[in-house]
């Protein structure tokens, strides 16, 4: 239909109706006629009575038909310009109707004009021409508003208002003319009043006047008439239920259209009034059209042909009161942005979950994200492909659809570096057409393409929403959520407590007694209908709990298995504190039921909380919490991880016995209540002690289940388990780390008792107490510590713990007492006096060593006492020097634990048989402390020319361990550990091990090692200063340059590679023999 | 002539008029505009007005062969509307400023035609 004349041809439609077709208007004008002159009709003029919207539309519906085109303002200015062309229609159709109405047509030119005022205020300008030809009191009326248009259009639609409220349209022809000069002059009267007004004064006047009624046709009808007024009545037609084919329902009704339109064109008898389907997607009338028709037959007549239907097949009629649920419909809820839908277009994404972000303003598109599904153009090579047949591929859903995974901007470049664009910043691009978002597809979908009802996300699904925003945190939001999941129904299982929340039964609690199908009967508990049992559908109700419940978390959410006490309730979201790791979670009440355990599983297979776990060969931790399928994992640095049990690599057993020291050296060990020291001075009960770690427990803190890892040097204890002595607010003992108190302890020993090593010597002796409330009784001691000691009593099963000061140790057998640590002391100290340094008990401490160094001299004097134990340096200063290193070397050598007595007797060795003075420096311990390499040979180089010779010799002979085993020099083997900053420097020190096995066979040997030594760069530099003072040719040197080296270097390094190993080695042989 | 009827090809371009629930073809509703609604809607000839007052989600068509009479007119407050294909149920809203002109100027109360309306009988 072309634009233009669209609406004309509307015109015509109409009025080939009315000539046509429609004698139905016609009877109703006669009936309404029989009413007014009081005939009431017995049949159908009853019904219409009864309804008297029935009534009006009546007569709206005649002019509608009359002229159609008012509706329209699109229309007007064209009806205008024809005017005459219309008024002429509109004649004729009043003619037709006139055949009709008979006398009433003024009447119902009244209601028609009435109708025309309603409607709108422009359309005055036409009608008054129009009517010119009309009755006396138009005219009147025209000629006024012919004075001043503008103004009088408007006042005249109240003119007339008036005039038709106060009038009875019967009466109006009459009245009109009695009343007409009074009229006018009223009317003057009032257009010299709103003359003063202003335009907008009477703007508004007329607003409030005509504003609210005047609605368009139609539209009135529906402020006015509410629904139940318009329920069906046995007058209105009948709707049959028409079997058709499904899917097709749309289609048929189309038909039916078209049918019906060519009929009235024809022969303008309508069979029926309408027909309609309503197969949705989700309906459940598919397959099904109904039509409104006044017999079954007109039915059978309207869809005889038509396809797809089947009217032959049973048709249902449908009762009257059952018609209004017929065009029942109900309201799609709106999205809401947060809300969860599920994808059905992009074929790709079909079912895939989406979160809505946001709405369009008419509802009807919807900006999504979902996860992508992207192959990045892997695929695409397969896709422009050509299948076998030569033809090209649909580009249809070939192939498994890529896997959801979420955008990566890498992954796009790789193959399609042109089309992505977008804001690392935002983390915002445009890929191939498609908008990403924090890695999200996001996308503008229509509503028709959304699944939004029965959304049901998985907790899986959600997650991966959850879990994508940058920082990590979870922000699931619950209510989202709840709309989506709100369609889930909640079992209820007899016994649960539940409420009414909708309903007429609104707030009655009671419990669950029997539950069929979805009517759960309840008996109520409360309130005025308590004992009473009612039946209520299961959509209304939910379960109910109070403050202070115990309930576990069954389901539907990732706190599943969760127990905990509740401790707030907001409509259906229940928060509570879980009783494993005291935090507050949310839940939906149908989620909950009552707990009768307490604490959930808490373990998961082998593992449970708190306990220690291997996580790889470095990394121990303690499981903080336990869930379903993993647990959480606070490891040695604090650090908490999420493993599976898998993950792990297995389980530390607890160790009763672990020790560490605290940092105030006090020992420490399991359920020892220590306090950090510093940081945050947490306080806890050791759990775990792991090397140098301590795990601990502390009730203060929810965080990682209270658990919290610390090192052991950094705790104090508090409180140790079992009573040992905590001397954390006493601070360190000094008097243990005073070696001068040690010494010379106030007591009478001059020495203190000496310790051992290994456990303590009291231990399993037999005592007797001799103080305190078990004085006189005697017992074994069973564990110590450094000052009590924990002693099984013979007479009682008991266990003591006693101070050791109060303790008599006795002989097993005779009873006596005994000093137990002089009894064993001596003979087992003998070794490690020789040492020197083996030091007493009380020095175990590695820490001491210095300390007996520092009282060195002591050292002899106290290994005095038995010969073996001499030193070397005491034995210098008492006997002959040449008589130390005989003796000296020979022990030293194979004494294995003092590689600093050995360098020492070395030194002394050496120097003792020549000059006492220096030697005497050497040989000292102290020396050792700053002595070094290079120092030596300058002591070398300082001392005189024939011992500057030596030096070298010295040197040389040290590193020869092979050597020296068989030398009479006997000197160090490789494990001169204390000369080592001599050594060091020492050509021999670095390649002394490897140069005599290769060499020393055929040489003499002292000598073949040197040779090498000089070859090897590696000689420091130390040693070559060392040399350059008292030989212009060094070694280092002088190895790469045999000829430049002089005198007695000269002989030696060519012999070394000449391969003459005999002659230089004799020759230093010789040399020797002479410095000695 | 038929010209109420849309060929099954051509129903994916229908839509629902949000005001009186009309169904047509989105070509029509340019070319003449709404029926009904014309005077107040302008829908002809401007796409942007038929995409916002128009809306190609509705259910349950109904065909209106002599909307005087019928009773599923009247539930459907169709009557005095133009012959024709109609929906029961319209999604969507009529934007704001759409729906107050309706309101303010032509003194129409706006029934939404999404289901809202019925709920609240």
């Amino acid at each position: 239909m072309a634009l233009a004349n669209g609406p004309f041809q509307f015109a015509a439609d109409s009025e080939s109706e009315d000539d046509n077709f429609n004698p139905a208007p016609a009877d109703l004008s006669d009936e309404e006629n029989d009413d007014e002159s009081g005939q009431r009709a017995t049949d159908k003029g009853a019904q219409r009575a009864s309804s008297p919207a029935a009534q009006k539309d009546g007569n709206n519906e005649d002019e509608d038909e009359e002229r159609p085109p008012s509706k329209s303002p699109l229309k007007r200015p064209r009806e205008e310009d024809e005017e005459d062309d219309e008024n002429g229609d509109e004649e004729e159709v009043e003619e037709d109707g006139d055949g009709g109405n008979g006398d009433d047509e003024e009447d119902e030119e009244e209601e028609e004009e009435e109708d025309e005022e309603d409607e709108d205020v422009q359309h005055r300008h036409r009608r008054k021409r129009r009517k010119d030809h009309r009755a006396a009191f138009f005219d009147i009326e025209a000629e006024v508003e012919d004075e001043d248009e503008a103004e009088e259009d408007e006042k005249e639609g109240e003119e007339i208002e008036d005039f038709i409220d106060n009038a009875h349209p019967d009466d109006i022809a009459d009245s009109g003319h009695l009343e007409d000069d009074r009229r006018h002059r009223e009317l003057d009267r009032r257009r010299e009043l709103e003359a003063s007004m202003d335009a907008e004064k009477q703007a508004e006047i007329l607003r409030a006047r005509y504003g609210k009624r005047a609605p368009a046709r139609g539209y009135g009808e529906m402020t006015v008439v509410p629904k139940r007024l318009l329920l069906p009545s046995v007058d209105d037609p009948g709707i049959w239920a028409v079997r058709c084919k499904e899917g097709k329902e749309r289609e048929v009704v189309f038909s039916i259209m078209r049918r019906m339109e060519e009929r009235l064109n024809s022969r303008g008898d309508a069979p029926i009034t309408a027909a309609f389907e309503r197969a949705g997607p989700n309906s459940v009338m598919k397959g099904y059209i109904y039509v409104e028709a006044r017999r079954q037959n007109d039915v059978m007549i309207a869809l005889d042909g038509i396809l797809n239907v089947y009217p032959r097949t049973k048709m249902m009629l449908v009762e009257i009161k059952d018609m209004p649920d017929l065009l029942r419909v109900t309201k799609t809820p709106n999205l809401e942005p947060g809300a969860w839908v599920r994808l059905k277009k992009p074929a790709k994404h079909a079912g895939d979950l989406a979160q809505v972000l946001d709405v369009t303003e008419n509802g009807l598109e919807a900006r999504v994200r979902f996860i992508p599904r992207l192959d990045y153009g892997v695929r695409d090579d397969a896709l422009s492909s050509l299948t076998p047949d030569g033809k090209r591929k649909r580009p249809g859903m070939p192939g498994p659809r890529p896997p959801q995974r979420l955008f990566s901007e890498v992954e796009a470049r790789k193959r399609h570096p042109r089309h992505i664009q977008g804001n690392p910043q935002t983390n915002t691009w445009t890929y191939m057409g498609e908008d990403f978002e924090n890695g999200f597809q996001v996308k503008d979908i229509k509503i028709q393409h959304l699944e939004v009802k029965d959304v049901n996300p998985t907790l899986e699904e959600v997650t991966k929403f959850a879990s994508g925003s940058e920082d990590g945190t979870e922000n699931l939001d619950l209510k989202a959520l709840a709309a989506s999941l709100k369609d889930n129904n909640v079992t209820y299982v007899p016994g649960d407590v539940i409420e009414v929340f909708e309903g007429e039964q609104r707030g009655v609690v009671g419990r669950v007694t029997n539950v069929q199908g979805d009517i759960v009967t309840l008996k109520v508990t409360e309130g005025d209908l308590a004992g009473q049992t009612i039946e209520v559908p299961n959509k209304g109700l939910r379960k109910r709990f109070r403050t202070g419940d115990h309930v576990k978390v069954i389901g539907g959410s990732r706190f599943r298995d969760e127990v905990g006490m509740i401790v707030k309730i907001v409509e259906d979201r229940v928060t509570l504190v879980t009783d494993q790791t005291n935090t507050e979670i949310t839940v939906f009440s149908k989620d909950l039921r009552e707990a009768s355990d307490i604490g959930g599983q808490g373990s998961l297979g082998q593992y449970s909380l708190l306990d220690l776990v291997q996580l790889d060969p470095t990394t121990v931790g303690c499981i903080v919490k336990v869930d379903r399928e993993s647990m959480v994992v606070l490891d040695q640095n604090g650090e908490t991880r999420q493993v599976l049990p898998s993950q792990i690599a297995n389980k530390l057993p607890k160790r009763r016995t672990a020790v560490a020291a605290d940092r105030n050296g006090s020992e420490i060990r399991l359920d020892d209540v220590v306090r950090e020291y510093g940081g945050q001075q947490r306080q806890g009960k050791i759990i775990h002690i792991h090397r140098s770690f301590v795990f601990l427990h502390s009730n203060a803190t929810t965080e990682n289940a209270g658990v919290f890892v610390t090192r052991a040097g950094n705790v104090t204890t508090i409180a140790a388990k079992g009573g040992r002595i905590n001397n954390a607010n006493t601070g360190p003992d000094l008097s243990t780390m005073n070696p001068a108190l040690k010494r010379n302890p106030a007591g009478n020993n001059n020495m203190p008792p000496p310790k051992s090593f290994g456990p303590d010597r009291a231990i399993n002796q037999t005592v007797s107490i001799r103080r305190g409330g078990y004085k006189g009784l005697m017992g074994i001691v069973k564990d110590t510590t450094d000052s009590h000691a924990r002693v099984e009593l013979h007479g009682r099963n008991k266990i003591i713990t006693v101070p050791k000061a109060d303790l008599i140790f006795r002989d097993k057998v005779t009873g006596k007492p005994i000093d137990i640590y002089s009894r064993s002391g001596r003979g087992g100290f003998g070794a490690p006096a020789r040492g020197g340094f083996g030091g007493p008990g009380e020095w175990s401490g590695g820490s001491r060593t210095p300390m007996g160094a520092g009282g060195g001299e002591r050292t002899p004097a106290w290994g005095s006492s038995k010969s073996i134990a001499r030193t070397p340096a005491w034995g210098r200063a008492e006997t002959s020097g040449s008589r130390t290193p005989a003796w000296g070397d020979g022990s030293r050598t194979v004494n294995p634990y003092d590689g600093n007595r050995t360098a020492y007797g070395g030194a002394t060795a050496y120097g003792g048989s020549r000059t006492p003075a220096w030697s005497s420096s050497a040989k000292t311990p102290a020396h050792d402390g700053f002595g070094h390499g290079s120092k030596t040979p300058a002591y070398g180089a300082g001392g005189s020319d024939p011992w500057g010779s030596k030096t070298p010799a010295y040197g040389v002979s040290a590193p020869t361990p092979g050597a020296s085993g068989a030398d009479s020099w006997g000197y160090t083997p490789g494990p001169s550990g204390g000369s080592h900053a001599f050594d060091a420097p020492t050509p021999g020190a670095g390649l002394g091990a490897p140069t005599p096995a290769a060499l020393n066979a055929p040489t003499p040997g002292a000598y073949s090692a040197p040779t090498p030594a000089a070859i090897s760069a590696p000689t420091p530099g130390a040693w070559q200063g060392g040399w350059g003072a008292d030989a212009a040719p060094t070694p280092a040197v002088g190895a790469p340059t045999p000829a430049a080296s002089g005198g007695y270097y000269g002989a030696p390094t060519p012999a070394a590679y000449g391969g003459a190993p005999e002659t230089p080695a004799a020759s230093a042989e010789i040399r020797y023999a002479e410095d000695d | 002539m038929s010209e109420n009827f849309v060929a099954p090809g051509q129903q994916r371009y229908l839509r629902a008029c949000m005001v009186c629930s009309i169904v047509m073809t989105y070509a029509r509703f340019r070319d003449e505009g709404c029926p009904n609604c014309e005077e107040f809607l302008h829908l002809q000839g401007s796409p942007d007005q038929i995409d916002s007052c128009t809306s190609q989600v509705f259910e349950g068509l109904i065909t209106l062969v002599d909307p005087a009479k019928s009773w599923v007119a009247k539930w459907q407050r169709l009557d005095g509307y133009v012959r024709g294909v109609y929906a029961t149920k319209v999604s969507g809203q009529l934007p704001d400023d759409v729906r107050t002109t309706l309101e303010e100027e032509y003194r129409i109360t706006y029934i939404p035609r999404d289901g809202s309306a019925t709920e609240a009988d």
